[in-house]
């Protein structure tokens, strides 16, 4: 491995990073959208920073791009407030216009120096370690990882000073209000580290790709957790290892890093949208298959517990009687079976002691509807758990 | 004696978008009331609740907690907001958001300790939910997630408790345990708001009530103004109440 594609690693992997830590509190304050205007929105701001500086790393472009942003939500919500249209139009209006400006300007203006949409929209990683950033005459590394090393610090520091803050306000805002953290002032707090984030990897993954930076590895996260904080780890665990992972992905099929680093992100998604085991949509399928088992389960104890007549107990009647297919009615005998819920006598079912008990208090908590009885019961039967 | 006033609103008027939704409210609430706000949907109760606690700007008025602005006077107060108004997918346990409401005395950046945590857990054991102290709030139900809020605001030990509609799609027995701690927090001296629906339990459980329809209608003891006059204006129609004292 060279020690340009180490660099380049090493510049995706801190973009991912910068863009996992606010991608988190985008997605769970359902504003994961208002980075897309964001990053759309900063054209303009870094077309006008690039014709006064000449130079694509320059904190004044970033300051001024991340301004541009910090008025995409300014309008979006100003829009939102006259109450004629919803946010989410709010948003589509906003940014195709600011966007386009942007894209006006630099047909305008910049055919002859060096900037042009594309290396705006898709960002071209494989470039970055060209551009040095020097030193009195030392080569200290590409000008990008310092750029990007420098916002990500700041965002680490944000995000461990007012941890609470940002937690509380995004859960309860009006919590967060009559506490005195006002929500605006961390709104905007968020909404400004967001702009300089998306401005500072525009140039690694491009001001459109930067959004699945954002959004995907907080929204795998999600899938994953129901801590705050391990969801921050995880987007920032599933952020880098795409990055590096997209990075060779790139390198084996010789086509774009940010292409690539985005598939392996939607992939991720994808696998653990299948698999993760709480939320994943095979676990979710396996809940409720056990789930109707447990209702059949509980009916056919029932059935036991209300008829004394052996008439009724046989195996074969009960085949009839329930009016349930073979192979639902095995796998609920097994069920019964295994948990020693029914005994067998001469092809008659009865009710165990243990059987017993819990049909009496299953049916009494789905009548009376109390929780604190049956919480052992909800450890071994999804039906209980809500 | 002359009862000390805890809450005082004085011409309050709060409009959402030049609409208003509070005309020129003037309120007095004494010390120590277990005050019930009723009236119809849209009659302005949330509204009220947010504006004296500083979420809401209103147009004009003002509002004064024990005669000071309620900037000053915020660690007297606590607030349990409508349940319905925070996603309960949020991804934090029970414990976690009782802790939240010790946030308020630590003040910014500041992190909670385990003196909090311990108020914390003691707040979760007065509403009797200790055990589902790790539970991803998701996975409880209404009232248990009722509880939880209640926890939250009882940690502030605050003065005066502002609740909004802390019955809502809660069972019978969450609702007897929610109101024999708002009764105790009485018997301790507080001060406690709650924006109420079911106007049956109006004399049972309050023993102070406020009328409101946009415009205050009337406040007082229960025993004195919760009659079919007040209940007639409040609602606008020819009301009974088919209560017996």
């Amino acid at each position: 491995m060279s020690n340009a594609q180490l660099e380049i690693q090493v510049i995706a992997s801190l973009v991912a990073i910068a863009c996992a830590i606010p991608g988190t509190f985008l997605v769970l304050r359902k504003m994961a959208m208002i980075s897309d205007a964001i990053s759309h929105s900063i054209l303009p701001g870094i077309v006008i920073g690039f014709f006064i500086t000449q130079d694509l790393n320059s904190p004044l472009l970033i300051l001024l791009a991340a301004i541009t942003g910090i008025i995409t939500v300014v309008l979006v919500e100003y829009i939102q407030k006259t109450g004629l249209v919803k946010e989410d139009t709010a948003i589509g209006l906003v940014f195709p216009v600011l966007f386009s400006i942007g894209v006006i300007m630099i047909a305008k203006n910049a055919n002859d120096v060096h900037l042009d949409v594309d290396a705006v929209l898709l960002g071209e990683l494989a470039f970055t370690p060209f551009d040095r950033l020097i030193i009195s005459g030392a080569d200290v590394g590409p000008k990008s990882m310092w750029i990007i090393g420098s916002i990500l610090i700041i965002t680490i520091g944000l995000l461990i000073a007012f941890f609470k803050e940002l937690k509380v306000s995004t859960f309860d805002a009006g919590l967060s209000a009559s506490l005195g953290f006002s929500p605006a002032v961390i709104h905007y707090g968020l909404m400004t580290v967001s702009s300089v984030t998306t401005v500072g990897a525009f140039d690694a993954v491009g001001a459109i790709l930067v959004v699945a930076l954002i959004i995907a590895p907080a929204a795998t996260a999600y899938l994953l957790t129901n801590n705050l904080k391990r969801m921050l780890l995880y987007a920032i665990c599933f952020g880098v290892f795409s990055a590096i992972s997209g990075y060779w992905l790139a390198h084996v099929l010789d086509a774009s890093i940010s292409g690539s680093i985005t598939t392996m992100l939607g992939l991720l998604f994808f696998m653990v949208y299948l698999f993760a085991p709480n939320k994943g949509v095979i676990a979710v399928m396996y809940r409720e298959k056990q789930q109707r088992t447990e209702v059949s389960l509980l009916t056919f104890l029932l059935h036991l517990k209300n008829h004394t007549e052996e008439s009724e107990r046989h195996v074969n009647h009960l085949n009839e009687h329930i009016n349930w297919q073979k192979v639902r009615s095995k796998t609920v005998l097994d069920l019964a079976l295994k948990n020693n819920m029914i005994q067998f006598d001469k092809n008659i079912v009865s009710l165990t002691e243990k059987g017993d008990e819990f049909t009496s208090k299953a049916i009494d908590y789905i009548i009376t509807n109390k929780d604190a009885q049956i919480e052992h019961m909800k450890d071994d039967f999804f039906l209980f758990r809500g | 004696m002359e009862q000390k006033i805890a809450v005082k609103v004085d011409d309050l008027t709060v409009a959402y978008n030049y609409k208003p939704v509070l005309w020129d409210i003037d309120l007095e609430i004494p010390e120590g009331v277990l005050m019930a706000i009723v009236g119809p949907n849209g009659a302005g109760k949330s509204t009220l609740i947010k504006s004296i606690l500083g979420i809401l700007k209103p147009i004009a008025g003002s509002v004064s907690i024990y005669d000071k602005p309620y900037d000053k006077q915020r660690s007297l107060v606590a607030y349990v907001p409508q349940k319905g108004s925070v996603d309960w997918d949020f991804p934090t346990t029970a414990l976690d958001v009782v802790m939240m409401g010790t946030y308020g005395s630590l003040g910014w950046i500041k992190r909670p300790g385990q003196k909090e945590k311990k108020a914390a857990l003691e707040a979760l054991e007065k509403v009797g939910m200790l055990p589902f102290k790790n539970r991803q709030i998701s996975q409880l139900s209404g009232g248990q997630q009722q509880r939880i809020f209640l926890a939250r605001a009882l940690v502030q030990n605050a003065s005066i408790y502002f609740m909004d509609e802390p019955f809502q799609g809660v069972d019978a027995t969450t609702e007897i345990a929610i109101i024999n701690i708002l009764k105790e927090l009485r018997k301790a001296g507080k001060t406690v708001i709650v924006v109420h629906h079911d106007l049956q339990t109006v004399p049972e459980y309050f023993d102070w009530v406020t009328f409101l329809n946009v415009k205050k209608i009337a406040t007082g003891p229960v025993k004195d103004i919760f009659n079919d006059d007040n209940l007639t204006k409040t609602y606008g129609i020819n009301y009974k109440v088919s209560i017996q004292e």
